[in-house]
């Protein structure tokens, strides 16, 4: 994480809750489960921000060299449940990932996160999750925004303000774009918007704006201007 | 960054147009002209009707003033393209073209049409060529890595249309793939 400080897109990722079970008693820390008891017994369950788990398991990490942290242990959050990756296995194109996260979520942000918090086997088929459906997905993400592009390259040359609908299906996949792949798709449509538009969303944007001048440039003549 | 944000991602097209201009193209011409020195080098002279290699950018200036004919290069004419064409739709890899060619091809078509055998069949021609490559460029999408990527004989005009979104596909799959820890 000491790589990306900076960057927004990880602070917005952070912000969602994951599930602890503590393994020990913990005295006077019974504020971090909403202040009720004093202490924190053994075996209980509270939900704690993504931020909260890092700081309880990390430093744990660091000082018993990888052992399963002694304090705390968390469950995979449900966006990453055996159920979602079986959905993602049957099909990755059919999930709708910005539904798993929750307003403005961040599907990969948070299964990085969450990847860097286990240990080596269970890190490691989270990383092919995530990077599996991210491929798997990315063609779909490509075609739509280059769709798009020669819609809105077309209704600029006739001059008309008609937006094609496209079908049900792929309005369906674009609303259930994270907002990773909407970027790969929009970069350079300068609004508002594109602060929140991350990751995939970010490809999409990138592949329409670039899509649409490439698709001009070859429709137009520049016969007048010379 | 000073850049507006359209501009960062990878230069336009044209840009790429302005910098294929620069390439020479064999004109006959139909004036006389001394050997003359332009900021990009001396061309000439021009002694109708020997054949003369000048920039694109200069033919097309003479071309508008009715000064000369171009000399369409050997690859823009309709059999060199079916051919082309036909290996596209056959195998898998990208076939040998001039690095610029689309960028070429457009200027001639657009100025010089009476110069070219056939305009219309070689713009169809070349349509049909780009849309070739582009549906390959979309199956690499499906093998992206996020270590590295070959396409070999992509052509300008192709590598700056993907490159905004295949270098951060590829960003994104370096952060999702695990690096291994040093141990």
């Amino acid at each position: 994480m000491e790589d990306d400080y900076y960057s927004i897109e990880s602070i917005l990722s952070e912000n969602q809750k994951i599930q602890c079970t503590f393994k020990v008693d913990i005295p006077d820390m019974g504020h971090l489960d909403g202040g009720k008891e004093r202490d924190i017994k053994a075996m209980s369950k509270f939900i704690s921000s993504l931020v909260h788990t890092v700081l309880l398991l990390n430093p744990l990490v660091f000082e018993f060299f990888e052992s399963a942290s002694d304090y705390a242990d968390f469950t995979i959050p449900p966006p990453f449940s055996a159920r979602v990756r079986n959905a993602l296995n049957a099909e990755a194109r059919s999930v709708r990932l910005s539904a798993l996260v929750g307003q403005g979520g961040l599907w990969y942000g948070f299964g990085r996160m969450i990847m860097r918090l286990l240990n080596d086997a269970p890190a490691e088929e989270m990383s092919n999750v995530l990077a599996k459906t991210f491929r798997a997905r990315l063609p779909e993400v490509i075609d739509q925004a280059q769709h798009f592009a020669s819609i809105h390259a077309s209704a600029a040359a006739s001059g008309s303000g008609a937006h094609g609908g496209g079908d049900t299906a792929a309005m369906a996949f674009r609303e259930g774009l994270d907002g990773t792949e909407r970027e790969c798709g929009c970069l350079g449509l300068s609004s508002p918007d594109t602060l929140r538009l991350m990751w995939l969303e970010i490809v999409f944007a990138l592949a329409q704006e670039s899509a649409r001048r490439t698709k001009k440039w070859y429709e137009t003549s520049d016969r007048g201007r010379r | 960054m000073a850049l507006p944000p359209s501009l960062r991602a990878n230069i336009t097209p044209a840009e790429l147009e302005l910098i294929a201009s620069e390439q020479l193209v064999e004109i006959i011409p139909l004036v006389a002209m001394e050997r003359t020195a332009f900021i990009s080098g001396a061309y000439g002279p021009l002694r109708p009707p020997t054949k003369c290699k000048i920039p694109i950018w200069m033919a097309t200036n003479l071309k508008l003033k009715k000064k000369c004919h171009i000399v369409p290069p050997d690859w823009l004419n309709v059999e060199f393209l079916q051919e082309r064409l036909a290996r596209e739709t056959s195998e898998p890899d990208f076939s040998e073209l001039p690095f610029r060619f689309s960028e070429v091809a457009k200027v001639l078509l657009d100025v010089a049409p009476d110069d070219i055998p056939n305009p219309d069949k070689v713009r169809s021609l070349l349509k049909d060529i780009r849309e070739a490559r582009q549906a390959k460029s979309r199956e690499g999408l499906a093998k992206l890595d996020h270590s590295e990527l070959r396409l070999p004989n992509l052509c300008a005009m192709e590598i700056n249309e993907i490159r905004p979104f295949f270098v951060r596909a590829m960003s994104v799959l370096t952060q999702l793939v695990r690096e291994p820890r040093q141990g």
